[in-house]
């Protein structure tokens, strides 16, 4: 820990939720071959939530995101310190089994990127990972997916077929699918709809607030409206630090911060 | 208004030069690719041609006869067009798994400072001209594999072995004995000439592997990783099929270059007229016969070397042919 993250963010901002942590950020650090990207955060993020992370670009919340299950660790010379536990375990001790954490955690990327497969075994191919399952199971469990991805009336008659040959916004579907039909905890969706035109990106926004009563859900996005839409907490940060972060009505309506005010009212950004 | 009277006629004189310009060009690229097609078809039908008394003589005989005699003229493409093929595929056995590992290495799990120096390094290995692999081979590695491998293998696999008592493999799996047993004393063999083959061919596999390696997005990685997937996983099932054509292609590149390789497969090939299911007895390969044996033929087996010739070109059109169906194969079983 550095004492300049620390005069800089007297205040820390963890959280303004009733329910019981899922994850607990704490003076989290990230270095990027030597930059200083993540200036310690904290933060809480509840269970059965939507956690939107809102900021400018090159502000580290992408980068946040992509230490919840660890991702960046496939990269040489990024290292995070600090301590983000899931339920009250540190995901940053090199322990924690990453197989373990990738089950728990899944993510969804910018761009749809459906595996060089068939739609069924696109989903598959993560379960198979993880767990043994007869054929039939494994259909299910599938189905399932699809379903919950709102995606199964869709494709249920073309399953065989290449996912690359699906609409974007299909696609996108279709890798929220691939990511809980792992049956994770958490669920980090990192700008998921920009690569998407209006319609499918209201598809999207609704299918995140039918998963919310399944997952904890962490969203970063570039656009604000969709924060306010679909987050129940809004975290805003600039800079590499957390600048705030609170109720996403509170956040909208009469935020605590100047910066945080004039960054949704689009004075910067 | 004069304007207006002078206009037409300039830009109509403009797109009748443009079009015609457009027509000299088209002409003149379909003149680069035409020749492409005029030298394949002009060699294959100059060594058919050149053939011609052979196949005239031999027939369909000329195929699956193993004889050559040019003592008595009677010729036969067996034992050649087999060590062709064979060799060939033992270096593709030997050097795609060897090539996979080179280029995943490099692509996937290499430190940056490192990638860039053995890659050219690799560059250079394809440069290096076959005489020289050749010399290795006969003067280095031939000699070594006929110390030390070579009594390994047939006294632990072959069915000749040295102490008189067959091995225990020989006895209990078909084939593999004959394919290991020898009672020839050198190193020259098919199996050497494959292990050289591989060598030479090893750089061109894991380059072009190694290229379409780095095409496959890092998105389509990551998002394999967040599944949980191992770095082999993800090499196995997301970037090996998704750059499957061009590692196909660099494969059958390799196989090209194998098919046809003279200097380095004369070397150490051994050169024999003869007909062995040992993989450790000497033989020979359509190229090594005609570089051996054109300096002094005429007649009827010069002929029959023209027609060696153009049984290397179908060989290898076959293998394209194979490439192909293969490729078409594996894109209907992905559900394109």
């Amino acid at each position: 820990m550095t004492d300049s993250a620390i005069a800089t963010n007297p205040t820390p901002v963890v959280a303004a939720a009733a329910v019981s942590p899922k994850l607990t950020v704490r003076d989290l650090h990230f270095y990027y071959n030597g930059f200083h990207a993540l200036k310690g955060i904290d933060m809480d993020i509840p269970e059965k939530q939507v956690t939107a992370i809102i900021g400018p670009s090159g502000c580290g919340k992408s980068t946040l995101l992509r230490i919840f299950n660890r991702i960046y660790a496939i990269y040489p010379k990024l290292e995070a310190k600090g301590s983000i536990e899931l339920d009250g375990e540190n995901i940053l001790d090199p322990g924690y089994s990453m197989n373990r954490l990738r089950s728990k955690v899944g993510m969804v990327f910018q761009k749809p990127v459906p595996f060089p497969m068939t739609i069924f075994e696109n989903v598959a191919y993560g379960i198979r990972h993880h767990e043994k399952l007869s054929k039939a199971d494994m259909e299910n469990r599938v189905e399932q997916a699809l379903r919950s991805s709102a995606l199964w009336d869709e494709v249920k008659d073309k399953l065989k077929q290449n996912a690359l040959g699906l609409s974007g916004g299909q696609q996108q579907r279709l890798c929220i699918a691939r990511a809980i039909a792992l049956k994770p905890e958490v669920l980090l969706l990192d700008e998921p709809t920009s690569a998407l035109d209006p319609i499918a990106t209201g598809r999207i926004e609704q299918l995140v607030e039918e998963l919310k009563s399944q997952f904890t859900i962490v969203i970063v996005t570039h656009n604000m409206q969709q924060a306010a839409r679909v987050s129940d907490l809004t975290a805003f940060m600039y800079l590499g630090e957390m600048i705030e972060f609170d109720q996403t009505e509170k956040i909208f309506t009469k935020p605590s911060k100047k910066q945080t005010e004039d960054y949704i009212t689009g004075r910067f950004g | 208004m004069p304007v207006v009277d002078i206009a037409p006629s300039i830009l109509e004189q403009r797109s009748r030069r443009d079009a015609r310009h457009e027509r000299l060009f088209r002409w003149l690229l379909k003149g680069c690719a035409l020749i492409v097609l005029a030298a394949l078809l002009g060699a294959a039908g100059a060594t058919l041609w050149g053939g011609r008394d052979a196949f005239a003589t031999f027939g369909w005989h000329f195929l699956v006869s193993s004889e050559w005699d040019p003592g008595n003229d009677v010729y036969g493409a067996l034992v050649p067009v087999y060590g062709t093929i064979v060799t060939s595929l033992i270096a593709l056995l030997i050097a795609v798994p060897i090539s996979f590992g080179i280029a995943l290495y490099l692509s996937e799990v290499a430190p940056a400072w490192l990638r860039t120096p053995v890659a050219s390094a690799i560059e250079l290995l394809a440069g290096i001209p076959s005489i020289i692999y050749g010399m290795w081979g006969l003067f280095i590695f031939a000699p070594f594999f006929a110390d030390h491998i070579k009594p390994w293998l047939t006294s632990n696999l072959g069915n000749k072995p040295d102490d008189g008592k067959l091995s225990w493999v020989a006895q209990h799996v078909p084939f593999v004995g004959k394919l290991f047993g020898s009672d020839y004393p050198f190193g020259a063999s098919i199996l050497v000439a494959g292990i050289v083959l591989a060598i030479m061919v090893i750089p061109f596999i894991s380059s072009v592997m190694r290229e379409v390696f780095q095409t496959v997005p890092t998105r389509l990685k990551e998002s394999a990783y967040a599944l949980g997937s191992s770095t082999w996983e993800v090499s196995w099932d997301i970037v090996l099929p998704y750059t499957r054509s061009a590692v196909i292609g660099g494969i059958f590149l390799g196989l090209g270059r194998a098919l046809g390789e003279t200097m380095a497969v004369t070397f150490v090939l051994g050169n024999a007229m003869h007909l062995s299911a040992s993989l450790l007895d000497p033989g020979t390969s359509i190229a090594s016969t005609i570089a051996n044996q054109f300096s002094e033929a005429s007649g009827l087996q010069k002929s029959a070397l023209m027609a060696l010739a153009f049984l290397l070109f179908v060989v290898t059109f076959i293998v394209l042919l194979i490439a192909r169906l293969m490729l078409r194969r594996l894109a209907s079983k992905e559900g394109r």
